[in-house]
């Protein structure tokens, strides 16, 4: 039971996006198309799910003092070990999430759930935390890039949904417009959600 | 003092690991990481100029001489492109400066002068703006350029015989990539003699 709240925690009470407003650098950047944001999410929920596990492994041995800048050093390797494998071994891949692998190792979900969750927590809760706030983190970029590829570009995942008389605002396409919509999301997620409450 | 010992002692063997670590994997994946690579450049040169049925890599004394020119600050590399043992173009493969760090564009110019075709390949441009460069549909507007009149940039309106249309939202990468296309036209018209 505590392990299905732990992964139910981080798609809507604590959404690291919506709700706890981390990852906001690689949000805006990434959320320009739908296919943009799905890939980030998945190769970020990859990564947390990682993280999360040897973080919550290793807890044990990590002196407090010093915990910072071992999981700073822990995620930066795996993800940079990853990145490698992915390149050799799955060009496919890498050409399709390649350019996102690097923002993750900037993207402090990953630090911020390694510290307030893994560290505290035993492997299997860590790693339901880790996909949890990925399912997350993954639905608000898919919200967020949705509205701005459909009115933006007027396309969803590439395709045409309006036809060539419209169009595009381009201005929710640009930094602006990505800072537009990620307030407004934030806004409506609060207001339905303080209903339920 | 020892707290001191024992801390840094801790944070040094964490780094010795991950040091070990990421050695062994790029040990393991440097051969086949530069594998892929070639792999995706031959297939770069053969989407940029499809009739071609070998690239031979120029790499002379002569060569060197002409990339260092200040015009040809893009140009990383040139393939001469032959079949049935004539020469049908060049294939060149250039870096010029986008707005995330150098794009890589390789062009195909065939004998005549003209531009065959051209794909954007590694680059760390904006996802969604810049990156929309590797789109068919953008790569296509350069095929037919020609090295007597060059390539411009236009940001709207309807392009003349010469020119192209910037990306939305991302004229330093439509800039970028000309550039690389111009010196491509430029190189491959000093080398065909003409």
């Amino acid at each position: 039971m505590k392990l299905l709240k732990d992964l139910t925690n981080g798609i809507v009470k604590e959404n690291p996006t919506l709700r706890l407003v981390l990852g906001t650098c690689p949000t805006l950047a990434v959320t320009t198309a739908v296919f943009n944001g799905l890939g980030m999410g998945i190769a970020a929920t990859a990564v947390l799910i990682g993280s999360n596990l040897i973080i919550s492994l290793i807890n044990k041995i990590v002196p407090s003092e010093v915990r910072i800048p071992i999981y700073v050093v822990v995620i930066a390797t795996f993800v940079t070990a990853v990145q490698m494998l992915i390149k050799a071994y799955s060009p496919a891949l890498d050409s399709a999430l390649g350019i996102f692998i690097p923002l993750i190792v900037v993207n402090c979900i990953i630090l911020a759930r390694a510290e307030s969750f893994a560290s505290k927590n035993p492997p299997l809760n860590s790693i339901m935390d880790g996909l949890g706030m990925g399912i997350g983190f993954t639905l608000a970029l898919l919200l967020i890039s949705s509205v701005r590829e459909i009115f933006g570009a007027g396309t969803f995942l590439g395709m045409p949904i309006f036809g060539a008389s419209y169009e595009p605002a381009l201005i929710l396409i640009l930094p602006p417009g990505g800072f537009l919509v990620f307030g407004l999301t934030i806004a409506l997620v609060n207001k339905l959600t303080a209903k339920k409450a | 003092m020892r707290d001191y010992v024992r801390l840094t002692g801790v944070l040094l063997i964490v780094c010795m690991v991950a040091a070990v670590v990421l050695g062994v994997t790029n040990y393991i994946t440097a051969d086949k990481i530069a594998e892929q690579t070639a792999i995706a450049n031959e297939n770069a040169r053969k989407s940029v100029l499809s009739q071609a049925q070998e690239f031979i890599m120029l790499d002379g004394q002569e060569i060197t001489e002409i990339l260092a020119k200040d015009d040809y600050d893009t140009i990383r590399e040139v393939y001469e492109a032959k079949a049935d043992g004539n020469v049908i173009g060049y294939a060149i493969k250039t870096a010029p400066k986008g707005y995330g760090g150098e794009i890589e564009v390789m062009v195909g110019v065939d004998i005549e002068g003209k531009v065959t075709g051209i794909n954007v390949g590694n680059n760390s441009e904006t996802p969604g703006l810049g990156q929309n460069s590797t789109k068919p549909e953008f790569q296509a507007q350069y095929v037919g350029k020609n090295w007597n009149d060059g390539v411009g940039v236009i940001k709207n309106g309807t392009p003349k015989d010469n020119e192209i249309v910037a990306i939305a939202g991302a004229t330093i990468t439509s800039n970028a990539v000309t550039k690389g296309v111009n010196q491509a036209l430029n190189l491959a018209k000093e080398l065909s003699g003409n």
